[in-house]
């Protein structure tokens, strides 16, 4: 492991630390022990083997959104819109799949529909942002408006399934539904997809390619990109427009292995706990892949400690308010370590 | 060294800096134990080359840098200057090298602006009124309404010296005012600074010029490396002893032997043709530019900063589309093509703006090294990164070049400046350019790292290459150009070979004044 | 259908207040050369405290108050990041973002027991200014609102004569244009941001207020629905020129007013899929919006970038 990787290191279990700590304070304000609630949570999410592929299950679309971060925080594209891109994806998944019906290209088909939605739709912020120069921090998150109240809406009128009283569609075919791993468990074959398959080609991608030498200058540096003869706008288009297509394919993923239908809960929030799981994975895949599991077994351990000891149920959105500031909070007291420490030569 | 003044002059002393020292982060001495003294209206000349730690010194008495150590003294008073309202609340007013006014800002608001007054609303009829009484004083007719942007550079420089009267300044400190100005216009710029001696204030005149330190000043400290050499007044030495106080011993630098071959032997490598350029504010920049650069020759260009030479370098390395023109390389026309078609071409370019430009300081000497090669073999098969090849390329440069660095896996920037130009020209030079083009290679470097670039460059030039060097150093373009062509205002005023050089000649072009 | 159009109007102003608000602060902030993405927490954050205070003490005025040091204090506490620290801009902003909604989830859980769902009995009544609110049509549409209207308009020129007439605004503009002349030129560059700050603190805590205390009595961590991000749009499409902002947040609100207003013309089975449907109308507008006028957006020379003194 070389030192920037290990200072990353570093700065992700400073920021843990440090996270913890506050929210033990307002744990004990509350009338809570601490260590106990960290015990509940632990157990919560690793308790048991259920438990566990629980949490897996809960890592997989957070796990794929995070990686496609990655991707556009690379060349410091900073798309806050995954939320909306997967369910634009998950949508036009889920009507692809129920359009073709039984069929032995339904999954293949739907699957790529996804990716495809989420692209297009991240294609719009990415031409704005590449072609006119338009914040795209803006222009993502206002999209995110537009696509779960679209989809809302065609979840609550057009698409509706006519069995039910909720607004979902109907249930797609099962030949698009990913088939379950162990008997009596939610362990689907998207996990494995995510991380034996996605996980792989994305670190692939962003470490061994020139492709992702090309965020990597970029991100660090448009100019010298541009004098370096890399094109800029295309990186930066590029970078978002994957990004999009991964958030897409997470919400298929999560129709397909999990839901078997689209509804308009899909995701709570998926998109900006990609956000938190990039940064804190500092925009490493191996790193963000332990960190969707770590978040994934906040969320899912959390509500185990919410019930056992009594607490609100947002302490996970507060934890992840708070671990995003202490990256960005370590990352400035390690910086300044550091610059004591070396020596120019 | 202490300074040689007098004890009886001592309570006429207003600023006194006592052992300054200052050392940037990269390990550059910029001051070392600089004392200095400043008497009640006298002009002060502070005489040395670039990179001698003038211009730190200048930063530090206006609050600009804070120096590791030292003291400094306002009128017999210790202060500690921290910021720059500091200095302007003590009098002291710097007229920095690159101006300090706001360019969207009219020239009244960029003067109220550093005024001290207070009041919550601006009242800029009342900046106004004290603006038209000291403009007399610097016979400066403009309308104080327009837009600091659409003046001249000369005028520019007026309003900054208008501004720093405004603040009440006794001190004036000026860092080489005359190289934006023309004769005519230094001589005035003169008058005025003898007219402000007068009324009292004291003057620190930063300059290179041997000719106006002598002609301007009551007293010279020439500097040297951060070092203060030596005080003297101008009556007790001259012209050639300043020279070879502010150059101090000869460097042992080969003697360049120049094989003036005839032009016509030799390929053209790039042909310019009636180019026209728009800077970024839409303003034409390069005017009708047309020139050739040969085979195996340095060809030098001439001009002050701000001449067009910026703009010229960005349309001939593809990252500014021209007005009109072509621009041939080897028998084809690049214009409209991208950078990466040029780079292909065997273009190769060291910025000026090394850092921002030039490296990526948050990758590794390595990646740098690859920068516009990682899509050719052996770096990679244009998807797939070949890192073995990369690290034992990055270690072969290392070796070649002379960079000091303990790995190929160190980020650049841990490394010095003279380090980061090596690394720089090291894979400018990697993959076999034809053609260079290089923006003051040698700006802020040391001796050594000059003299190293410079060979590189006469070796470059025996094996064919040509050399586009464009540079504000006119000895680094005599010592090494084949031909000089002087750029002004966006326009080539005139190209002289190598047995027609004449320095006054030249200089006086880059000021815009013709010459037979 | 007079009266439709009185009161489309008499919406707008109220749905564009909130905008006009953040906005007009963020254009101030903008001006100095710092970028605060982080206004949707921070006007979430104002619209939590405002709510919590108002329903403890049954006094909106002291609602107001709190919404504005609820907002004052995210928006110091960005400041803190990206002038003390020197953080990145945009990514402390999405933090700020995260902390809000992760705070205001949290603690009104914490402060009202899960499940229950408490709500302030009285909103803030318009108030109708004598003589002129009998005016005949214009009146009713201009004066006979919420105090929050009222805030929002003085705000503009308010807003003008600070940043074009007075020093700070001079020494305001300076930094925004290049922070290191500024500083050069003996302009407090950290004190300026600050006080920049501490104003758009106050206007997006009261445009906070604006959502629970005039709008809806009750609190949910959705109720800013992006106005914050809409407000930077504003910004950019009005040219950091308050005049120009207010131009923005007149048509953003309409948007808004427009989707309410046909909502509540429509009736019969198809009215709650068409009001639903409308709901994204200003997101839309505000995109196209951008796509079209945020083009030639030219806006302070250093926004968003990091300044250190040496």
């Amino acid at each position: 492991m070389n030192s920037s990787k290990l200072i990353g290191l570093y700065r992700a279990l400073l920021s843990i630390i440090l996270t913890f700590l506050v929210t033990s304070i307002f744990l004990i304000i509350n009338n809570t022990n601490p260590l106990l609630a960290y015990y509940y949570i632990f157990i919560g999410a690793f308790g048991n083997i259920n438990l566990i592929i629980e949490t897996l299950v809960r890592a997989t679309p957070i796990l794929i959104i995070s990686l496609g971060l990655a991707i556009s925080f690379r060349c410091k594209v900073w798309n806050i819109g995954a939320e909306g891109q997967l369910y634009i994806g998950a949508m036009l998944g889920t009507i692809t799949a129920i359009a073709l019906g039984e069929s032995f290209f339904t999954f293949p088909i739907a699957f790529i529909m996804s990716l495809i939605g989420g692209a297009l739709w991240a294609s719009i912020p990415a031409f704005m942002k590449s072609k006119l120069g338009i914040n795209e921090v803006i222009t993502t998150f206002l999209m995110n408006f537009i696509s779960i109240n679209f989809v809302q809406w065609l979840l609550s009128f057009p698409l509706k399934s006519p069995e039910t009283l909720f607004p979902e569609s109907e249930r797609i075919p099962n030949s698009a539904i990913l088939p379950v791993l162990i008997p009596y468990t939610r362990m689907h074959l998207g996990i494995v997809i995510a991380f034996f398959l996605i996980l792989p080609i994305i670190h692939f991608i962003m470490m061994k390619t020139t492709f992702g030498f090309k965020l990597k200058v970029v991100g660090e540096n448009p100019e010298v990109a541009r004098y370096s003869g890399i094109d800029v706008e295309k990186i930066l288009f590029l970078a978002l427009v994957i990004s999009g297509a991964l958030a897409g394919m997470a919400g298929f993923i999560e129709v397909a292995g999990i839901q078997f239908r689209m509804r308009p809960t899909i995701s709570p929030g998926y998109g900006y706990t990609g956000i938190v799981i990039a940064l804190l994975g500092q925009n490493n895949p191996i790193g963000i892949s332990l960190a969707s599991i770590f978040i994934a077994a906040i969320i899912n351990g959390s509500s185990t400690m919410s019930r056992m000891l009594n607490q609100p149920q947002g302490i996970v959105d507060f934890i992840q308010g708070l671990l995003i500031m202490f990256v960005l909070a370590s990352n400035y007291i390690l910086r300044y370590v550091s610059k004591k420490e070396l020596i120019k030569l | 060294m202490s300074s040689q003044i007098p004890s009886f002059f001592s309570n006429d002393i207003v600023l006194h800096v006592e052992g300054i020292r200052k050392v940037y982060p990269n390990g550059v001495i910029a001051n070392d134990n600089v004392t200095l003294s400043v008497l009640k209206g006298e002009i002060h000349a502070i005489l040395g080359e670039n990179g001698a730690g003038k211009t730190t010194l200048v930063n530090i008495i206006a609050g600009c840098i804070k120096p590791d150590a030292g003291e400094i003294y306002v009128n017999g008073k210790k202060v500690k200057i921290d910021n720059p309202r500091t200095a302007i609340k003590l009098g002291i007013g710097v007229v920095h090298q690159h101006f300090i006014l706001i360019p969207t800002l009219t020239v009244i608001e960029n003067i109220a602006l550093s005024l001290n007054n207070s009041g919550f609303r601006l009242n800029l009829s009342k900046v106004k009124e004290r603006i038209i009484q000291l403009s007399n004083l610097l016979n400066l007719k403009i309308d104080f309404n327009t837009k600091v942007e659409e003046l001249p550079v000369g005028l520019k420089q007026k309003v900054e010296i208008l501004r720093v009267l405004c603040q009440n300044a006794n001190i004036l400190i000026l860092d080489e005012p005359t190289s934006v100005l023309t004769p005519i216009e230094v001589e005035e710029f003169f008058r005025i600074l003898r007219n402000l001696k007068e009324k009292g204030c004291s003057i620190i005149l930063i300059t290179h010029k041997v000719k106006e330190a002598l002609s301007i000043s009551d007293r010279i400290t020439i500097m040297r490396k951060g070092r203060i050499i030596k005080t003297l007044t101008p009556k007790e030495t001259n012209e050639e002893e300043l020279s070879l106080l502010i150059i101090g011993e000869k460097q042992n630098s080969e003697s360049i032997s120049f094989t003036n071959e005839n032009n016509n032997t030799k390929k053209i490598l790039l042909s310019v043709n009636n180019l026209n350029v728009r800077g970024d504010r839409g303003e034409l920049s390069v005017k009708n530019v047309s020139f050739s650069l040969y085979s195996g020759e340095i060809l030098g260009i001439a001009g002050i900063a701000g001449n067009g030479q910026k703009e010229l370098v960005e349309a001939l390395t593809g990252l500014r589309k021209p007005e009109s023109g072509t621009i041939i390389i080897m028998d084809e026309n690049v214009v409209n093509k991208k950078p990466k078609f040029l780079i292909k071409k065997g273009m190769a370019y060291i910025p000026e703006d090394r850092i921002g430009r030039g490296v990526v300081l948050t990758m590794s000497l390595a990646e740098n090294a690859i920068l516009k090669r990682f899509e050719e073999s052996p770096f990679s098969n244009k998807t797939i990164m070949n890192k073995n090849s990369i690290m034992n390329y990055a270690h072969e440069l290392i070796k070649k070049f002379g960079i000091i660095a303990p790995n190929p896996n160190i980020e650049v920037s841990n490394l010095s400046g003279g380090n980061i130009q090596r690394l720089i020209v090291a894979r400018e030079l990697s993959y076999n350019a034809k053609i260079l083009i290089a923006e003051n290679p040698t700006a802020g470097l040391d001796v050594r790292a000059t003299d190293f670039t410079h060979r590189i460059f006469l070796d470059l030039k025996s094996k064919g290459v040509g050399i586009l060097l464009i540079s504000a150093d006119l000895d680094e373009l005599l010592k090494l150009s084949d031909r000089i062509l002087v750029m002004y205002n966006g326009k080539i005023m005139k190209e002289f070979n190598r047995n027609e050089y004449d320095i006054y000649k030249i200089a006086k072009l880059m000021l815009g004044i013709e010459v037979n | 259908m007079i009266e439709l159009i009185i009161s489309l109007i008499s919406i707008t102003l109220q749905t564009s207040a909130p905008l006009l608000l953040a906005s007009i602060g963020e254009c101030i902030v903008e001006r100095g050369g710092i970028l605060n993405l982080g206004i949707e927490g921070a006007m979430l954050i104002g619209a939590f405290t405002g709510f919590i205070s108002a329903y403890f003490t049954k006094n909106l005025l002291i609602g107001i108050l709190a919404s504005i040091i609820g907002g004052i204090a995210i928006v110091l506490f960005f400041g803190f990041l990206v002038i003390e620290m020197n953080l990145d801009q945009v990514i402390s902003a999405l933090a700020i973002n995260l902390l809000s909604y992760g705070i205001c989830i949290y603690f009104f859980r914490i402060i009202f027991s899960q499940g229950s769902l408490p709500y302030i009995s009285e909103l803030l009544s318009p108030i109708p200014i004598p003589i002129l609110s009998e005016i005949p049509i214009i009146g009713m549409i201009l004066f006979n609102q919420t105090i929050f209207v009222y805030i929002a308009l003085i705000s503009i020129p308010i807003a003008y004569y600070l940043i074009f007439k007075t020093r700070y605004g001079l020494s305001l503009r300076a930094t925004g244009e290049n922070p290191s002349i500024a500083y050069r030129l003996g302009v407090n560059v950290s004190k300026v941001r600050y006080i920049a700050l501490i104003i758009e603190g106050i206007f997006v805590g009261i445009a906070g207020g604006t959502f629970c205390l005039s709008m809806f009595n009750v609190f949910d961590v959705r109720i800013t629905a992006a106005k914050g991000f809409m407000a930077v749009s504003i910004v950019i499409l009005g040219r950091w020129n308050p005049i120009g902002v207010f131009g923005g947040a007149l048509l953003f609100g309409f948007a808004e007013a427009l989707s309410l207003w046909i909502g509540t013309l429509i009736i019969g089975p198809i009215s709650a899929s068409i009001s639903q449907l409308l709901s994204i109308l200003p997101y839309v507008v505000t995109i196209i919006a951008l796509l079209i006028g945020g083009r030639k957006a030219k806006g302070p020379a250093s926004l968003g970038a990091p300044f250190s003194r040496e």
